[in-house]
């Protein structure tokens, strides 16, 4: 089948809606990782449950209501988390860490079956985003159009703040060296803490995000989790250039893949995976040397 | 122990009350856990509901044993043989996905177990695998999607373009409509399947359905997979140019709400809708929706079914494994779905297959009757089966 | 290196005594459960070989069943290969599919090396799903077990499976020993320890790790050729990366870098497991929520908190005269 180049633009723009939802996960999961060299396996189910309180709320008071609200809710739990077991468990090995987010994906996948139940969940897109527009040629879906713009906005935002502002220079110290930032008066806990919760908006963020496009299901956190580890291993933990690197090329090579070689596209990613750990076995942007 | 010391006293008391009360041992073998939970409970609930209306017409009474089988073929299979082995069940009902059908289907077919199957929809299950325990409820693959191939060349679409998950029942149901719509002299211009529960981004394939110069799109999606696709469709702006037409699980009443406004229009064919019109539909729909909230679904319906065919079965005085195998496959009866029988041939349902579409109702989605195709029985597809004895 | 202690060798004929026990005595279900725990109680060996004396956290693990339980599948059912050949089989490519994982893997560390085998236990998990040959997401049928008549024993009958399995894990258990006890095993405990140093003495790093990863792969494959003999039906969910996790939950539960403790964790998990969802469908909840709490208690395992308290007392109690020594044996292990 011969395409136009409208269809190519197409696909483009479809990779690149599917790279800004996985940067919107995997950036909290890469930036917890590099500040605090925290392994959070329950990530992606703090994606779900940003999906579930979007829900909910958006039943309640509209979609912009969930919008806004689901990431701070998620945030709370994310307080709830890092008080009751992260703080705990930040000096243990990564086995350690990886067990004990292991047992709260369990723990999460089922509790949300308690409280919302088994049956998938939608929303509506809101009346503001509805239908298409014309976009480089091509008609395009609104919503898909805000998932890119969003993706870059916290992008670019994330990038102003990491590079001018004062509290990026301390996230950066506590990246580089936590114990050397701590002496020079920062308050490393606290900033972890924040950085903590703001990782957790950001999935809760995602998952409200992505709930219109796909459906709100208890197994969505596992579904998304092995991608956002992809793209953080391939792009290199504790970056923002890693994981904007990481998403682009995890959303391509899966669109593309899917459209050039279907029978391969899923087997691709995995095989292109193993290549960036033989060849740069800390990813291709790691935080650190 | 308890069973024999059952059958003691029935003997005792038999020659007081000729039909004395059998008690059968029923095993229902069901996800309540993974990606189907909610089907296992919707087919659990009609299941219920039929004991419940229906089960003074028998003097039999029905000891339910209920086993988890997770999704996962290996655990269903040691639960089925837990249920066969152990708790001696006169009979196994249930099975919702077709890995779970083929892995138990030795199992039941060499313990002579009768096995009730009120989902799992794979052809070969009434076909080369076929076996005289084990008596389909619900539905082939084939036989919900052969005769849309059928009805839709008739409203005079030449051209489709199809898609469905890459796994065994995807292929079934996608290659049944292409049979019968080339058959009829439509031409499938395009086709394409997908990952199997990986594929959250329909955007990729839609963009190809699109440049593909098809009349319509035919499909097969299911569960979260049939929201995440019915809603992209929509937010693609392709109903109106290339609408979507499918097997019925796509819209099924289970997640309609879920898919919202953008499952309006869509058309599909299915062997139940809860929309159809008869009175052994609204004695079922109403006391479904009275007791769960929410109108019921194919998946419930299958349920209610299934246990039907089990009362009906012991009403000729069937009760132990053979005798309930061979009743099973005799079983006629006037259901939710019209009239319902059993293809001795293959032992799979007969029965009418509705075309509807999903259609804007008071404040939910409901389903519009377009057509009703009349029951036919599947090929035999090497089955091979000693005929009914008696 | 790996040592045992009297305390070791008590819980291991506490084990040997209720496993056998239970494999001549138990009704149909009891012996499912145990051949279960006993598969299982494999796979937990061979990850412990690399997780707890050489530092390799698998995540791959699972999938390198997934792997022997297909091959023999494959080969046994397909290929129409003769069961023992086919079992042969599937143990040396699951040994040879580990090597090299281990071998590419031998690099990375910590977080990198678990996310590495996750990687590559996704990727087998991936191709087995899509792959027509293996049935897809339906699975495999149509496997038959060993014939052994030839000796008398027939493996179609659950007991006798359950002693084969039994025996297998014995014979197991003692090659683990061996392999720890090794040039190449006290390698590995040197590379986990100071990695920097064993290069310097002119060791081969990837080397070792490569080869105790391909031997623990090759237990890994048996393990998977009898659970595919012992269910006699195979599906792709066994390639799954939650398998791996839960055998790693099963090593950490019972005592990392003990060998007994994860077979006290098999038996535990197992019958936990089947316990809980008989009582509820939310048994993932439990337990998540058990694995929280003993992770967080920082104790290695069930098994690892029971020597740390108990180790010492019973030792002293039971070798007065060479008290000293077994101190210092205790010391070692820790």
């Amino acid at each position: 089948m011969a395409h136009d180049l409208g269809f190519w633009t197409l696909q483009a723009l479809n990779a690149l809606q599917l790279s800004m939802l996985l940067f919107l996960l995997s950036i909290g999961l890469t930036v917890i990782f590099g500040l605090m060299h925290f392994v959070n396996l329950a990530h992606g189910s703090l994606y779900a449950l940003g999906a579930y309180f979007a829900a909910s709320l958006a039943a309640v008071g509209g979609y912009w209501m969930g919008f806004f609200l689901a990431p701070v809710a998620v945030a709370g739990v994310g307080v709830l988390l890092y008080s009751g077991l992260i703080k705990r468990m930040r000096k243990s090995g990564p086995m350690a860490q990886v067990l004990v987010t292991f047992g709260l994906i369990f723990a999460m996948l089922d509790l949300t079956r308690i409280f919302w139940g088994d049956l998938a969940l939608g929303i509506e897109v809101p009346a503001l985003l509805d239908g298409r527009l014309a976009f480089l040629g091509v008609e395009y879906p609104t919503y898909r159009l805000f998932i890119i713009a969003l993706g870059l906005a916290i992008f670019a935002a994330l990038a102003f703040v990491l590079a001018r502002t004062q509290i990026g220079a301390m996230i950066r110290a506590g990246v580089d060296n936590d114990a050397m930032a701590a002496c020079l008066g920062i308050n490393v806990e606290r900033l972890f803490f924040m950085v903590f919760c703001f990782g957790c908006a950001l999935a809760g963020l995602a998952g409200a995000v992505a709930a219109p496009l796909l459906s709100v299901t208890p197994d969505m956190g596992l579904q998304i989790l092995i991608p956002t580890l992809i793209v953080i291993v391939i792009g290199g933990l504790g970056s923002l250039k890693g994981a904007v690197s990481g998403s682009l090329i995890y959303g391509f090579v899966q669109t593309f893949g899917a459209v050039l070689a279907p029978q391969l596209a899923s087997v691709l990613i995995y095989a292109l995976l193993a290549a960036v750990l033989v060849i740069k076995p800390v990813g291709l942007f790691p935080a650190k040397g | 122990m308890k069973r024999a010391t059952l059958a003691a006293l029935g003997l005792a008391t038999s020659f007081a009350m000729p039909a004395a009360a059998e008690d059968i041992k029923v095993g229902l073998l069901l996800p309540f856990s993974g990606v189907y939970a909610a089907l296992g409970n919707e087919i659990e609930a009609g299941f219920n509901l039929a004991l419940e209306q229906f089960g003074d017409e028998t003097d039999a009474t029905f000891e339910i044993i209920r086993e988890d089988t997770e999704v996962k073929p290996p655990v269903a299979l040691g639960k089925a043989k837990k249920l066969i082995l152990q708790d001696d069940v006169d009979v196994i009902a249930g099975i919702v996905s077709s890995g779970v059908l083929g892995a138990v289907r030795d199992m039941v077919h060499g313990a002579g177990v009768p096995l009730i199957v009120a989902n799992a929809g794979n052809d070969e299950a009434t076909g080369a695998d076929c076996s005289p325990f084990i008596t389909r409820m619900s539905f082939s693959n084939s036989q919900v999607n052969r005769p849309m191939g059928t009805w839709m060349h008739e409203q005079g679409i030449g051209k489709v373009y199809t898609l469905a998950p890459d796994y065994a029942a995807g292929h079934q149901m996608i290659d049944a409509f292409t049979a019968s719509f080339t058959a009829a002299g439509g031409e499938v211009v395009g086709q394409e399947f997908t990952p199997f529960q990986k594929t959250q981004d329909f955007g990729p394939y839609l963009a190809q359905a699109k440049a593909s110069g098809a009349d319509a799109v035919y499909v097969f999606y299911a569960g979260g997979e049939a929201i995440s696709f019915v809603k992209q469709y929509d937010s693609f702006g392709l109903k109106a140019e290339l609408p979507l037409y499918g097997s019925g699980f796509l819209t099924s009443p289970l997640y309609v709400n879920a898919e919202g406004p953008a499952a309006e229009g869509v058309i599909t064919a299915l062997h139940y809708v809860p929309t159809i019109d008869s009175t052994a539909n609204a004695v079922f729909a109403d006391a479904f929706t009275a007791a769960n909230g929410r109108v019921p679904s194919e998946f419930a319906v299958q349920g209610y079914d299934a246990a039907r065919a089990l009362i009906e079965a012991t009403k000729t005085g069937a009760s132990d494994r053979a005798s309930l195998a061979n009743a099973l496959r005799n079983v006629k009866f006037e259901g939710p779905r019209g009239t319902l029988s059993i293809d001795p041939a293959t032992n799979n349902v007969i029965q009418p297959i509705y075309v509807y579409e999903t259609v804007a109702g008071e404040d939910t989605l409901t389903q519009k009757v377009l057509a009703q195709l009349p029951a036919e029985a599947d090929p035999v597809n090497g089955c091979e089966m000693a005929p009914v004895s008696n | 290196m790996f040592r045992h202690n009297a305390l070791r060798y008590a819980v291991l004929a506490l084990l040997a005594a209720g496993a056998l026990f239970q494999a001549l005595t138990a009704e149909y279900f009891g012996l499912e459960i145990l051949t279960e725990i006993l598969i299982l109680a494999m796979l937990v060996l061979a990850l412990d070989i690399v997780a707890g004396f050489g530092g390799m956290v698998s995540l791959c693990h699972g999938a390198l069943m997934g792997v022997g339980a297909y091959t023999y599948a494959i080969l046994s059912t397909k290929a129409g290969i003769a069961p023992p050949v086919a079992m042969a089989g599937s143990i040396a490519l699951t040994g040879v599919a580990a090597w090299v994982i281990g071998a590419i893997c031998s690099r990375s560390h910590g977080i990198y090396f678990i996310m590495a085998t996750l990687a590559f236990g996704q990727m087998a998990y991936s191709y087995v799903f899509e792959a027509p040959i293996f049935g897809g997401d339906d699975g495999l049928g149509g496997i038959s077990r060993l014939d052994l008549s030839f000796i008398g024993v027939d493996l179609n009958d659950s007991r006798s499976f359950a002693l084969f399995c039994l025996a297998l894990l014995a014979a197991i258990y003692v090659a683990s020993v061996l392999i720890l006890r090794s040039g190449l095993g006290r390698s590995l405990s040197g590379v986990m320890h100071n990695e920097q140093r064993m290069r310097a003495l002119g060791l081969t790093v990837w080397r070792v790790k490569a080869d105790v990863f391909g031997l623990s792969g090759m237990i890994a494959g048996l393990a998977g050729a009898l659970a595919a003999q012992h269910i006699l039906y195979i599906s792709p969910g066994l390639l799954s990366w939650t398998v791996s996790g839960e055998a790693l939950v099963v090593v950490i539960l019972g005592g990392l870098g003990t060998l007994v403790g994860p077979l006290v964790g098999a038996a535990a998990f197992v019958v936990l497991k089947h316990e809980l969802s008989a009582v509820t469908t939310y048994w993932h909840l439990v337990v998540g929520v058990i694995l929280i709490a003993v992770v967080m208690s920082r104790a290695n395992g069930v098994f690892g908190w029971f020597e740390s308290r108990w180790g010492d007392r019973i030792e002293r109690r039971m070798a007065d005269a060479t008290r000293k020594q077994q101190s210092e044996e205790v010391l070692t292990d820790a």
